[in-house]
C-alpha cells in the first residue's frame, strides 16, 4: 500500500512516472518545467557522454521529455515501458541511467536549479515547507547488472540544499522497486544521513546503506555505463553479456585494429617508394609542363571518393585556376580511353609531376 | 564539377589526421632505386610509417584526451632517446621492455587493456574505459584513412 502523500514526487526523476497530486503536483510540474529550460548541449553525442557524465546527468535530468511523464501508480507500473521511454529519448545512452552520487553532481544540480528558475527560487524554497518538492534531489537508476534491467531508483540529495523537512520527506518519499512491480514501498534512510552533511542516498531494499557500499555502487554504475557505451562501439559486442567476455571482445578488437595498422604500414612501405610527392607542390602554382589532358583524365578515376575531402577541393580549384585550365576539370569523363592515357602519362612523367598529380588524386579520394 | 553529396567537414578529425599523415609520408625520404625489397629496409620503413601514423593521429586529437597525451609523450621521449643514441653512435640500446610478470602467469583483462591503450597504466577503471572508447574510434578512422591511401597507391 502506498502512502497517499507518497504520491508526491520528491525529486526530479528521469523516469517519467512521477506521482503528483493536486496543487503540489502543479507547482512541482512548473518547477520541473522551469528546470528543463536548460537544454542539453550535445546530449546525444557519444564523446560528450563520456566526457561529461555529470553534466550529462544533469541534461538528462532536464530533458524535456521527462515532462511527458504519466502519473502511473506504482503498483501497476510496467517498468519495462519506462525504460523504453528512456531509450526513446536517450538514443545514445541505452538502458539504464546512472548518476554518480557525488557532491559535484548535486552542486551542479543546485546550480542549475538556481539558474533555471531564478525568480522562482523563493517559491522553490517555500515549497519544501510544504514538504512537497525538493528539486535538488535527483533520482538515479543504477544500472546494476545483477538486477533486472528495470532498475529501481536511488534518491540522492544534497543536504546543503535539502534542509527543511527531511523527516517529512522521509515519510513521503518512496522507494521504487526494481524487480518487477511491487506493491510495497519501503523507505530506508540511514539514520546517520539525516544528521550528518553527507550525500543522502536512498538505498534499495535489502542493500547496505553505509557510505562505502554506496560509493562502491556509484562507481560500479559509472563503470557499467562506460561498458555499455563501449559495447555499442565494438561491433558484435552488444549481444554478449557479462563483463569478462565483453572486455575480451574489446581487447580483441583493439588488437585487431592495431594489427591492421601495422599491415597497412607495411603495405605503404612497400608501395611508397614508387611515389614521392610533396604537398607543397600542390599549393604552389603548377608548372606549365603538366599536360592538360592528363589533368582532366586524372580527375575521372578518382571521382568515387570513399572519404571525401571537401576542404582541399577548394584549394584544388584555386590551384587549377592558377594553371589557367579553363575546362570543367572535375567533370566526369569516364572513357576508358582517358584511363589508358592516364596510365601512360603516369609512367612517362618524371617523379615530381606524377607525384603531385597523385597527391591531387589522393586528396580527392580522401 | 565537384561531386555532390560528398562533403566532409574540413576540420574533422579524419581530415586532420589525413593531412598530417600524408605530410609525414611525403617527408619520408625513400632511397632510390626503389623497391629494393630488402627485408630490413622494408621493415624499418614500415615501422617509421607506423610511428608516423600514430603520431599524426595523436596530434590530430590534440592534448584533449589522456591517451593522446601519453602517446605523444612516449613518442617524443623515444625520438629523443633515439637521436641521442645516434649522436653517441651507440645503437646498443635496443633492449626490449620487460613486461611485468603477472603472478598468475597471464595478464588479466584489465591489465591487457592497460597495455594496449597508451597511458592506461595509471588510469583507474572508469577513465580507462572512457579512453578505450575514444581510442577505438580514433583507431578506426586511422585504419580507414590508411586503407584509402594504400588502395590509392596500389592502383
Amino acid at each position: 500500500m502506498e502512502p497517499n502523500l507518497g504520491t508526491i514526487a520528491r525529486s526530479i526523476s528521469i523516469r517519467p512516472n512521477r506521482e503528483e497530486t493536486g496543487l503540489e503536483s502543479l507547482q512541482f510540474r512548473e518547477e520541473i518545467h522551469r528546470l528543463m529550460i536548460v537544454p542539453p548541449e550535445n546530449g546525444s553525442s557519444f564523446t560528450a557522454l563520456l566526457e561529461l557524465p555529470e553534466t550529462q546527468a544533469m541534461e538528462l535530468l532536464h530533458s524535456p521529455h521527462s515532462d511527458k511523464g504519466v502519473t502511473v501508480p506504482l503498483s501497476g507500473v510496467p517498468l519495462h515501458g519506462i525504460n523504453d521511454d528512456h531509450k526513446s529519448y536517450l538514443p545514445s545512452f541505452n538502458g539504464n541511467l546512472t548518476f554518480p552520487s557525488n557532491k559535484v553532481l548535486i552542486e551542479r544540480a543546485a546550480k542549475f536549479s538556481v539558474f533555471a528558475s531564478g525568480e522562482h527560487s523563493p517559491e522553490t524554497s517555500s515549497v519544501p515547507s510544504d514538504s512537497s518538492a525538493n528539486l535538488e534531489k535527483v533520482k538515479s537508476e543504477p544500472a546494476d547488472t545483477d538486477s533486472n534491467p528495470n532498475s529501481s531508483q536511488l534518491l540522492v540529495s544534497d543536504p546543503t540544499v535539502n534542509i527543511k523537512n527531511q523527516r517529512s520527506e522521509k515519510r513521503k518519499e518512496r522507494e521504487k522497486k526494481g524487480k518487477g512491480c511491487t506493491k510495497k514501498t519501503k523507505i530506508e534512510i540511514s539514520q546517520d544521513a539525516e544528521k550528518l552533511p553527507y550525500v543522502h542516498v536512498r538505498a534499495r531494499r535489502g542493500q547496505a546503506t553505509d557510505s562505502h557500499s554506496l560509493a562502491e555502487r556509484a562507481r560500479r554504475e559509472k563503470i557499467n555505463a562506460r561498458m555499455k557505451l563501449l559495447q555499442e562501439l565494438v561491433p558484435g559486442c552488444s549481444k554478449i553479456s557479462g563483463t569478462a567476455l565483453v572486455l575480451d571482445e574489446i581487447i580483441n578488437h583493439v588488437q585487431s585494429l592495431q594489427r591492421q595498422v601495422e599491415l597497412l604500414s607495411m603495405r605503404l612501405a612497400s608501395v611508397n617508394p614508387r611515389i614521392d610527392f610533396n604537398l607543397d607542390s600542390l599549393f604552389a602554382p603548377e608548372s606549365g609542363s603538366l599536360v592538360d589532358s592528363n589533368f582532366s583524365s586524372m580527375v575521372s578515376p578518382l571521382l568515387w571518393p570513399e572519404i571525401p575531402f571537401n576542404g582541399n577541393r577548394q584549394q584544388h580549384q584555386q590551384q587549377w585556376n592558377f594553371d589557367a585550365l579553363h575546362r570543367p576539370l572535375w567533370g566526369r569523363e569516364e572513357d576508358s580511353h582517358t584511363f589508358i592515357t592516364m596510365e601512360n602519362s603516369l609512367l612517362s612523367y618524371d617523379s615530381a609531376n606524377s607525384a603531385s598529380l597523385h597527391s591531387n588524386q589522393l586528396k580527392m579520394e580522401l | 564539377m565537384i561531386p555532390k553529396g560528398v562533403s566532409l567537414n574540413p576540420n574533422s578529425r579524419k581530415t586532420r589526421f589525413a593531412r598530417r599523415f600524408i605530410c609525414a609520408l611525403s617527408q619520408m625520404r625513400n632511397p632510390r632505386p626503389v623497391s629494393s625489397s630488402n627485408e630490413e629496409e622494408v621493415r624499418k620503413r614500415s615501422h617509421k610509417i607506423k610511428i608516423a601514423a600514430y603520431l599524426s593521429m595523436a596530434r590530430a586529437v590534440g592534448s584533449r584526451r589522456a591517451w593522446s597525451r601519453a602517446l605523444l609523450f612516449k613518442l617524443r621521449t623515444r625520438a629523443r632517446r633515439h637521436n641521442i643514441m645516434i649522436g653517441r653512435r651507440s645503437l646498443c640500446l635496443k633492449k626490449k621492455r620487460v613486461i611485468k610478470n603477472d603472478p598468475l602467469g597471464e595478464l588479466s583483462q584489465t591489465n591487457k587493456l592497460r597495455h594496449l591503450v597508451p597511458g592506461g597504466k595509471t588510469m583507474d577503471m572508469c577513465s580507462l574505459l572512457e579512453e578505450t572508447a575514444h581510442f577505438v574510434t580514433c583507431l578506426a578512422t586511422q585504419v580507414k584513412v590508411m586503407q584509402t591511401i594504400a588502395d590509392h597507391f596500389a592502383k
